[in-house]
């Protein structure tokens, strides 16, 4: 079986910084990886390579049997990629409702002439954009459905979080891309978010690749876990396999380890 | 003295200056020959009370620094006071250095004549015109502080009653006109170039009363609803009727003067709308709008004008016909703007923010030194510009009287508000939108941010060319003089004091920054004064604008809570996180 995502080589450097080094990396279909890595490591700068909103100086990216490199990051929306961000960067002053439907973008079409005429045609694309939002607000429960007309930035921290999944969501893209997601969140909310991680994968199909600093969360929900460390990729397996690898010890405890993230 | 005491005599030297600057600048003088309630209060002394009044209100406010509200009453009074024996007390000075010690102060100080020296001291003695004047603060403040202890709905009652009351007197020539059109008798209510003392009591207690009314029943729109057999949906109905009927009359019930004023305004609608899409919807800031204003100004011109070089004329042997008539080159203009808007759009779309201002900037002036320009002078016609534009034909109408040209600009003016809608609440709308909020975020959803930026600026061009064109019509001339810099920061000017992004509020923008320097132009040269005045009065108390989009006006009101992200990502500031 052919990978998802198949990413050879990957390398970004800015100034004096090797942000990303020779990382190879791929994900297969329904599957979920966890990237984890100190501060700095790079994480973020590589879902920002595969996303198309910084453009590598070396390698090359394959994503659903097309080569991405060089794509713009509507072009690989299109492709089937979404993401979240780590620092929640919602349409803060459109309605939750709203925010989901932006997520449809790519699979609609209506333009000016189909909003000045509001044809049959755009009115039922129309009906079927918002339907699909309502949907995957849904997936969170009543937390964002309840409350569609609020603006994102009215929302609690925790539901903006999850509306930036639930966006992504709109998208219908295989593969969802979340940076962080657990951040913030008090542990019943964690516990919430890793169930519905899996039934992500389950019950919906998508094929995630996740980035956390929070163990438990990466313990439960991942098939195989990516670690990172200045850059460069220092080890990938089992949960188990990464959790005692003596560098991934090595780099948590001499960076991070007064962080507590361990 | 205490802190509090401290801040009333502040407030009060400063309310006492603001009197003085406007004693100063030559103000009051001119308004003193400006009734109010006629024979008995001019202008002058109401803009003396009400700034007065301000203070002494002001002062009774809770300070920022989360400072406690001071014993209402007595801060205003105070402050009024002090504001007003600050003026008394240099009107006393300035009186014993004229009479006194004989010095020629009106020769440093030009606006200081006898006029404004009795003014001041009420026809009285100077001592006794400094003590009448303190006294007249000490009301005022007193006045106004007493507001502070009264409930809000009083409060605003009030003040919207007193609104209503100088508003009507400073319009009184106007409406006089309009009442006189309709043949209403309202010799009760005005008196020449003010109201009478019944108008002006008719005038308070009437908006007074109806906005104790709407009050009662839970503001205006609950009170409609109130009345039987309406339900929201006829009553968008009957109001959307009402205010057509409203358009449809109101040339016939003023003067061919307000008219052409009027029709004015709805050029700054539709220029306003087309603005609104670029700034507004998509979030790009363009200060070189009056492009496309020149465009369709000079694109029709070049069609129609008899002066065109398209048949051979110019502007001292003009042909005997344009090449076109109106209705032709609408459509030919509208596709020329399109296509500047992509060819403007193109080289930006990298840009952001300040950035884009610039460019765009320099863009407008580009258009406007080009038609200007010796070199393209054999096709518009240089600093003279292109005349003899034709009239727009419409079933044998004389379109050049005011009050036929209006109903034709107002009808595209209404096709650019449905434009505004339909975009507004569409996909492409919410492109729009995301893109405004954040362009990295919104292409990664997948909005194609050069499409859509494209779109954005070639729609608010053939909007704004649509004013161009009428404008051309309207003078029969499109000369470089017309379209300076001046007219991109109004129309800006239009849509954020209407609110960024609102529809409705480039409609009130429009009647308020074009309509109301007409209203003042008996005030001269002071006109400008009291409009940037206005303008900044506007901004401070309603930041989001006159008719807030409602997104907008959130926004302002709530500050961005994201209190985890500093923690989050302390360093995360550069590039995408
Ligand atoms: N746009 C940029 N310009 C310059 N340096 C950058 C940029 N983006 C990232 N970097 C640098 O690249 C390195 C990796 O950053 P990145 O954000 O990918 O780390 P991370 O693994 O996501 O860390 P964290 O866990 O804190 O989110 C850091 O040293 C960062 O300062
Ligand atoms: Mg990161």
């Amino acid at each position: 079986m052919s990978h998802l995502l198949d990413v050879k080589g990957l390398s970004i450097r800015f100034g004096g910084v090797q942000a990303v080094n020779k990382v190879d990396f791929h994900a297969d279909p329904g599957e979920i990886v966890g990237v984890i890595g100190p501060n700095g490591a790079g994480k973020t700068t590589l879902f920002n390579i595969i996303t198309g909103f910084y453009s590598p100086d070396e390698g090359t990216m394959i994503f659903d049997g097309h080569n991405i490199s060089g794509l713009k990051p509507n072009a690989l929306t299109r492709l089937g990629m979404a993401r979240t961000f780590q620092s929640v960067r919602l349409f803060n002053a459109m309605t939750v409702l709203e925010n989901a439907m932006v997520g449809q973008h790519t699979r609609t079409k209506a333009g000016v002439w189909g909003a000045l005429t509001r044809s049959s045609k755009t009115k039922s694309e129309e009906d079927r954009i918002r339907e699909r939002a309502r949907e995957v607000l849904a997936f969170f429960g009543d937390r964002l459905s309840g409350r569609e007309d609020a603006l994102a930035s009215d929302l609690a921290y925790a539901d903006r979080r999850r509306l930036e999944i639930a966006r992504a969501m709109a998208t219908d893209a295989k593969l969802l891309l979340l940076d962080e997601p657990a951040a913030g969140m008090n542990p019943a909310e964690k516990d919430g978010l890793i169930s519905q991680i899996g039934r992500l994968r389950s019950e919906l199909g998508y094929s995630i690749i996740l980035i956390e600093h929070d163990m438990p969360v990466i313990k439960s929900v991942s098939d195989r876990v990516v670690a990172l460390d200045h850059g460069e990729k220092i080890t990938e397996g089992t949960y188990d396999e990464v959790s005692t690898n003596k560098q991934v010890i090595e780099a948590y405890l001499g960076k991070a380890a007064e962080e507590s993230h361990l | 003295m205490t802190p509090e005491l401290r801040r009333s005599v502040r407030q009060g030297l400063i309310g006492g200056a603001v009197v003085l600057y406007l004693a100063s600048v030559g103000m009051l003088v001119a308004f003193d020959a400006r009734a109010i309630i006629t024979n008995v209060v001019n202008f002058a002394t109401v803009l003396i009370v009400i700034t007065f009044a301000a203070f002494g209100y002001l002062a009774g406010r809770p300070g920022k620094g989360g400072e406690p509200a001071q014993p209402f009453l007595l801060a205003g009074a105070v402050t009024g006071a002090v504001a007003g024996a600050t003026v008394g007390v240099v009107a006393v000075l300035v009186d014993f250095l004229i009479t006194g010690l004989e010095w020629d102060v009106r020769s440093m100080w030009t606006s200081v004549s006898p006029t404004l020296m009795e003014l001041l001291s009420f026809g009285q003695s100077p001592i006794v015109g400094a003590l009448l004047m303190t006294l007249l603060g000490f009301t005022a403040g007193l006045a106004a502080g007493s507001l502070h202890l009264a409930t809000t709905i009083t409060r605003k009652v009030i003040l919207l009653g007193l609104m209503a009351f100088v508003f009507g007197a400073l319009g009184a020539p106007l409406f006089k006109v309009m009442l006189d059109g309709m043949h209403i008798p309202n010799r009760w209510l005005f008196d020449r170039d003010g109201l009478t003392i019944t108008g002006a009591i008719v005038l308070f207690a009437a908006f007074g009363l109806a906005r104790l009314g709407s009050f009662r029943v839970g503001g205006p729109r609950q009170a409609l609803l109130k009345v039987p057999g309406t339900s929201e949906k006829n009553l968008r109905w009957v109001i959307s009727v009402l205010a057509l009927l409203g358009i449809a009359v109101l040339p016939w019930i003023v003067n061919d003067f307000v008219s052409d004023v009027l029709g004015f305004v709805g050029l700054y609608i539709l220029l306003g709308l087309g603005l609104n899409i670029v700034v507004g919807f998509a979030g790009l800031l363009d200060l070189g709008y009056v492009a496309f204003y020149a465009v369709g100004a000079y694109s029709v011109a070049i069609l129609t004008a008899r002066s065109s070089y398209l048949v051979g004329g110019s502007v001292t042997a003009p042909a005997v016909a344009g090449y076109t008539n109106f209705w032709v080159a609408v459509p030919i203009t509208i596709l020329i703007a399109v296509v500047i808007g992509v060819a403007i759009g193109a080289p930006v779309l990298r840009l952001r923010g300040d950035y884009l201002a610039i460019v765009t900037l320099g863009f407008g002036e580009i258009i406007r030194t080009l038609v200007l320009s010796d070199w393209l002078k054999a096709k518009f016609g240089g600093p003279q510009g292109l005349t003899e534009v034709a009239a727009v034909p419409f079933f044998g109408l004389n379109t050049r009287d005011p009050q036929i040209l209006y109903y034709l600009i107002y009808a595209f003016a209404g096709l650019a508000l449905f434009i505004s809608y339909r975009l507004k609440t569409s996909r492409v709308g919410r492109a729009w939108a995301a893109m405004r909020e954040d362009e990295d975020i919104a292409e990664g959803m997948g909005v194609s941010v050069i499409k859509y930026k494209l779109l954005a600026f070639a729609t608010g061009a053939a909007v704004g060319s649509l004013g161009g064109a009428f404008f051309a019509a309207k003078l029969s001339v499109a000369n470089p003089g017309s379209f300076t810099l001046l007219v991109s920061i109004n129309v800006l000017a239009v849509v954020v004091l209407g609110g960024i992004g609102s529809i409705p509020g480039v409609v009130v923008g429009s009647l308020v920054l074009v309509g109301l320097p007409e209203l003042l132009r008996e005030f001269g040269e002071f006109r400008l004064h009291i409009y940037g005045a206005i303008l900044i009065a506007i901004m401070i108390l309603k930041p989001e604008g006159l008719i807030p989009d409602k997104r907008r006006a959130l926004e302002l009101h709530q500050p961005d809570h994201q209190p985890e992200k500093s923690v989050l990502s302390a360093e995360a500031t550069e590039g995408i996180q």
